[in-house]
């Protein structure tokens, strides 16, 4: 045993230290051989491992998610229908005449205004709701379970019971007419209210999530920091301002971006409450348009290219904002 | 690091290989039931009068006739949307090997119908009445008419002697009811099925229409007219005036909520088809009437439709026997269909049972009178067979009567709205 190790020694305990490096580039290997087979082994069985941790997650992902969008889109640019056997490549027209339909437009337009109204209304009642009951005791936790609820519901279920208040003869229009209302509006059933009608029970649903989220963010603010404001003078709107708010940029956009992936594909909250209607398009957004356009009328090839447009316009939303939400979040 | 990503994605590459090869070899099962028998899935739809119950009891009893099927019963969301349903089971490959009542319309013209021989139809009275070209992809069992029900208290009421006969006697019987305080009219119309003025509106278009110019249809399809026809805007201007909302209870209720209505006696009218008097109890069948829809010089018109069975799917797992399961469910539904659906059964020699309701029979009369008057026309929206309007096109019909009807649009406006929603589905 000697307390010089050799130079061999040396380089053995180096290549140990880092098995993964490689040569600089244009540098010959070290051995003549032998070496070249090892690190080529554990390559192999680095990539070997790798693989088997990514495998089942890229199959699954390329099976439900990539394949399907890359074959919709695909669909979307021929004319394919299900009541005939050919079907023909069209390029982009059916994109074409999908910009010039107006009832496509009004379609899309409904759908951004519902989306505004759940994020900006959701928004604002969360924050205000998650700071009434961001305090301790039995009586919160039971509150934040009460506005929980919404979530873990069938969106149907929720719509059901959305309807049973608004329709016509339903409990709100009922209590209105024992208040001596007489004609009380059709919430569901006039197009002046039916898209906020629709917005109201969205609201209503996604509520809860967005309770959650901000009392997870409102957890995470260190109490020094209101304390240190509050010996300083500082009063509860200033308090808010300057630290509440900023200290919850995280929890808005998750909430912000969550809540416009989900109202841009707004669906099943349609189809119970009013079917699109009421009368033409009163309530359709591009979801619902999908939906009928594939199956209603048997056009599976202007259905995809809807949906292709509606996942450009979703994608585009989604970045942009995620992306203005984080840079405020760095600034801060 | 190019490197392991070469072998990375060769790694995966061939894990997704074998992945796809093990799924391919896994697929095909599940054809035979236990036993040797073929299962078999059938779409069915719920409704007030065709419950679980009643689907259940037919499928054992049918299958008790036709051994070796085992029958997977699948049920549509609700009765109107049973059509979108099939289309949507279609598209994911799915089509049930056997279904009740779904419009074959597009269906048929694809191929994804097998097609049932005449010598298979000896037994029925008109089995050609659905077809596409002479071919018979859904067995036409059983024929509905539209007409308007009504309340005999109402119009008692109302000092209304009897049914109305004529355009101008209907429109005075409004007034009447109105004058009243009694509502004149219950047809539904909300959402999520929002088919109740089409039930009205095609009475008006048998009446102004196709007892005027049989083959409007034909012309339409062929481009030589359209919806500003001047027959048709009489029937959308008789629409108008006779079912705006200030005469009607609730436009905003489904089809169960605006029967529900009509039976507690909210309204005095209620336009709708045939199946209607299965639904009134035995107190309500003497309480309620039945007459055609007036016409402007009082003759008698009937707008019907024969079809409605079952069609069986061309890539069914065995096709004869799905179509013989469907053949004996026919027969062995008749007396059923007649008692829970108040269906006319279009099968040869067939006698409904004789305790039918009298609202049944008294239906069942008009059909007949129209029929030996030879005013039976077909209904708007389910001519049956072709031509035929496009699919989905119904459903541009719906909401632009609801416009129609809530002041949101004027005839000449809803006739617009039906000549782009055509010209776009017919492209």
């Amino acid at each position: 045993m000697t307390l010089h190790s050799s130079p061999g020694a040396r380089n053995s305990v180096a290549e140990k230290a880092a098995p993964a490096r490689r040569p600089p580039p244009g540098r010959a290997s070290a051995g003549p051989g032998g070496g070249s087979r090892r690190r080529s082994a554990r390559t192999w069985s680095s990539a070997g491992a790798f693989a088997a941790f990514v495998l089942p997650t890229l199959t699954v992902f390329t099976a439900v998610v990539l394949v399907p969008i890359l074959w919709t889109l695909y669909i979307g640019t021929t004319d394919e229908r299900a009541t005939r056997r050919e079907t023909s490549f069209v390029g982009l027209d059916n994109y074409r005449s999908l910009l010039e339909d107006d009832s496509f437009r009004h379609s899309l337009w409904n759908t951004v205004v519902i989306t505004v109204i759940v994020v900006v209304l959701t928004n604002l009642l969360g924050i205000a709701i998650a700071l009434l009951l961001s305090r301790p005791g039995r009586l919160y936790s039971l509150l934040r379970s009460v506005y929980f609820t919404p979530v873990i519901l069938s969106s149907v279920v929720v719509s059901v019971i959305g309807r049973s208040i608004l329709a016509d003869k339903g409990l709100l229009n009922s209590t209105l007419t024992s208040l001596g209302i007489e004609n009380p509006p059709g919430w569901l059933t006039d197009p002046s209210f039916a898209i906020y009608s629709v917005s109201f029970v969205m609201v209503w649903q996604t509520l809860g999530f967005a309770v959650v989220v901000y009392l997870a963010g409102l957890a995470g603010i260190p109490v020094e920091l209101d304390e240190a404001a509050s010996l300083d003078g500082a009063g509860p709107w200033q308090r808010f301002r300057a630290i509440t708010w900023p200290m919850l940029a995280p929890a808005l956009t998750i909430n912000t971006v969550m809540l416009m992936i989900g109202s841009f594909k707004v669906y099943d909250q349609i189809a119970v409450l009013t079917n699109g209607g009421p009368g033409t398009d009163g309530t359709a957004t591009v979801a619902f348009d999908v939906v009928r356009t594939a199956f209603a009328e048997q056009r599976p090839g202007m259905a995809s290219a809807m949906a292709g447009i509606m996942l450009a316009i979703v994608s585009v939303a989604s970045v942009t904002t995620l992306r203005l939400l984080q840079r405020r979040e760095v600034n801060l | 690091m190019r490197q392991l990503t070469n072998r990375v994605a060769i790694t995966t590459v061939m894990g997704l290989v074998a992945l796809t090869g093990c799924a391919a070899g896994g697929s095909g099962t599940g054809n035979s039931a236990a036993g040797g028998d073929v299962k078999l899935s059938l779409l069915t739809f719920e409704t007030p009068n065709l419950t679980a119950a009643y689907w259940d009891d037919i499928i054992a009893r049918t299958s008790a006739k036709v051994p070796g099927v085992k029958i997977e019963k699948l049920v549509a969301p609700s009765a109107e949307q049973r059509n979108e349903y099939a289309r949507q089971l279609d598209s994911t490959g799915g089509l049930p090997d056997i279904m009740v009542a779904v419009d074959p319309n597009g269906l048929a013209q694809a191929g994804k119908l097998a097609e049932f021989g005449l010598g298979e139809l000896a037994d029925w009275s008109d089995p050609t009445s659905n077809s596409f070209s002479g071919k018979v992809f859904q067995l036409a069992t059983n024929s509905q008419t539209w007409q308007i029900y009504y309340q005999k208290a109402a119009f008692e009421k109302a000092g209304i002697a009897g049914p109305p006969k004529t355009w101008d006697d209907l429109l005075a019987a409004v007034g009447k009811l109105k004058a009243a305080g009694i509502k004149p009219l219950v047809i539904g119309g909300g959402a999520p099925d929002g088919l109740g003025p089409r039930w009205t509106f095609s009475q008006l278009v048998a009446n102004e229409v196709y007892a005027k110019d049989p083959k409007w249809l034909d012309k339409l399809v062929s481009g030589q007219t359209d919806f500003t026809d001047p027959l048709f805007l009489k029937a959308a201007t008789e629409m108008k005036e006779l079912a705006g909302k200030e005469n009607v209870v609730n436009l905003s209720a489904t089809y169960a909520e605006a029967q529900g209505d009509f039976l507690a006696g909210k309204g005095a009218m209620f336009p709708m088809g045939s199946w209607f008097p299965a639904a009134p109890d035995k107190t309500q069948q003497e309480q309620i009437g039945v007459f055609t829809m007036p016409t402007q010089d009082g003759s008698i018109v009937v707008p019907t439709y024969t079809g409605g069975g079952l069609s069986v799917s061309a890539k069914s797992r065995d096709v004869a026997k799905a179509k013989k399961w469907a053949i004996e469910f026919s027969r062995e539904n008749a007396d059923g269909g007649a008692r829970n659906d108040a269906l006319f059964v279009a099968l040869k020699g067939y006698q409904p049972p004789s305790d039918l309701p009298p609202l049944y029979n008294a239906t069942l009369d008009l059909y007949k009178k129209g029929k030996a008057a030879g005013t039976v026309t077909p209904a708007f929206g389910s001519e049956g067979g072709v031509p035929a309007l496009p699919s989905g096109f119904m459903v541009k019909v719906d909401s632009a009567l609801t416009d129609l009807l809530n002041g949101r649009s004027d005839v000449a406006g809803f006739a617009d709205k039906l000549n782009a929603g055509y010209k776009e589905l017919s492209k």
